[in-house]
């Protein structure tokens, strides 16, 4: 089984650092982050079910293990390196369907968002959960998704009236 | 369901295809009487571009050849004490049935639905290597060069041949804010599409429907009116015609 799900784990890198650098915005942290993913998912293969979505159950994996770092980092206190993650976002130039200046309008926008209603931007947004598969991997109730999702999405419009 | 209260929450599972029936046909409803629902959805749409754009696929962080190295290495410690691989079933399917659900839909709700899917256009070509078998749905190609190409040169009532189907632009528009738009229809092996392009250097699909294959969405019912209630929202006149169109597609291409 583990080495079953090897290749979908593979493709599915990109996407992973992604959302982990959503999450943590350290580029050296995301990595670790995304490693240590994959390992569970490996050692767990067997509980993913065949004909759901991997991709889903690979974030909730991802960011529970942000979570368990994050608490274990409590007592220390935050030492990463939190570097602009500019990676995350990479160098505007969208073409068709944002200006760069538009864009950079809407990258700012996005980074001003409360971290709870940022990662569920982007689980709905860009990585096309439906709100339950959202709600599955963060662990929140429906309602919580919808809510803190329009939220974001109705400051996002207001910060980006010229874009 | 005159009652109903449409809460951001509503307007939103509507613009992103998770309302249930019979709420999405109060919302679709609300839409045709109340142009502020159809903007304030509209908002919705445009606040999903807008951050698939900001994370669009060529801004995909790269995977360092470490990372890479380091999880082939975990994958292939997994392998080494594993039985002979079975490739289990990938996830597509069941993300596809979705979609495939939402297309099947009518009136707006489909419409907000392909909507989305043009926002997600970049992202589903973006896919393509990692889930091979997604197929590239009608409404994430409405922004393809060919249609860009069909936009800028066919005239309002010409059906014209491309690769992905058949096109044919209804109208043009000059909306008030100056900006020119065009309503067009497209009919492939991939479903039927109604779509308003408007014209900022490129082509923007900025409202869109789709149905699923075959005529039922090439002409459809509700499907008209939304977009007229689209158009009229957006302050277009009557359409330009003939010699009006043709001039202002030459200027606009400039």
């Amino acid at each position: 089984m583990p080495a079953a799900i090897g290749q979908d784990l593979v493709a599915l890198l990109p996407r992973l650092r992604r959302f982990a650098l959503v999450l943590c915005r350290s580029p050296s942290l995301a990595d670790d982050l995304v490693q240590g993913a994959c390992e569970r998912a490996l050692a767990n293969a067997e509980s993913w079910t065949p004909g759901t979505r991997f991709d889903a159950w690979m974030f909730r994996i991802l960011r529970n293990h942000w979570i368990d770092h994050l608490r274990r980092l409590k007592a220390e206190g935050m030492t990463e390196d939190v570097t602009t993650h500019r990676q995350l976002m990479g160098d505007p130039g969208e073409g068709p369907l944002l200006s760069k200046l538009a864009l950079t309008e809407v990258q700012r926008a996005i980074e001003q968002l409360p971290h709870e209603q940022r990662e569920v931007l982007v689980l709905v947004c860009v990585e096309d959960l439906a709100y339950r598969e959202a709600a599955e991997v963060l662990g929140v109730p429906l309602g919580t998704v919808m809510s803190r999702l329009a939220r974001a999405r109705k400051r996002l419009v207001e910060l980006t009236v010229a874009a | 369901m005159s009652q109903l209260h449409l809460s951001d929450e509503i307007l939103m599972a509507f613009a992103d295809g998770e309302l249930d029936e019979p709420v999405a046909s109060a919302v679709e409803q609300a839409m045709l009487a109340d142009p502020t629902v159809t903007r304030r959805i509209a908002d919705f749409l445009r606040s999903r571009r807008l951050t698939r754009s900001a994370f669009s696929r060529e801004r995909l962080p790269e995977v360092s050849p470490e990372l890479r190295a380091a999880v082939q290495a975990q994958i292939d410690a997994f392998a080494g004490t594993d039985d002979p691989p079975a490739k289990p079933e990938t996830p597509v399917g069941v993300h596809r049935q979705r979609r495939d659900t939402w297309f099947s839909l009518n009136g707006a709700l489909a419409a907000s639905v392909a909507a989305l899917a043009i926002a997600s256009a970049s992202y589903f070509v973006g896919q393509h290597q990692a889930l091979p078998t997604r197929p590239a749905s009608l409404v994430a190609q409405l922004d393809d060069a060919p249609v860009q190409d069909a936009l800028s040169t066919v005239a309002s009532g010409k059906d014209v041949t491309l690769p992905l189907g058949r096109m044919r632009v209804i109208s043009t528009y000059r909306l008030a804010n100056g900006s020119l738009c065009r309503e067009f229809r497209l009919q492939g092996s991939a479903g039927a599409a109604a779509a308003v392009a408007c014209r900022n250097g490129d082509w923007n699909v900025t409202f869109a429907m789709a149905g699923p294959e075959g005529d039922a969405a090439y002409t459809p019912s509700s499907g008209g009116d939304l977009v007229t209630a689209y158009l009229q929202d957006a302050g277009a006149g009557e359409p330009l015609v003939d010699a009006a169109e043709t001039k202002a597609l030459a200027e606009s291409s400039r």
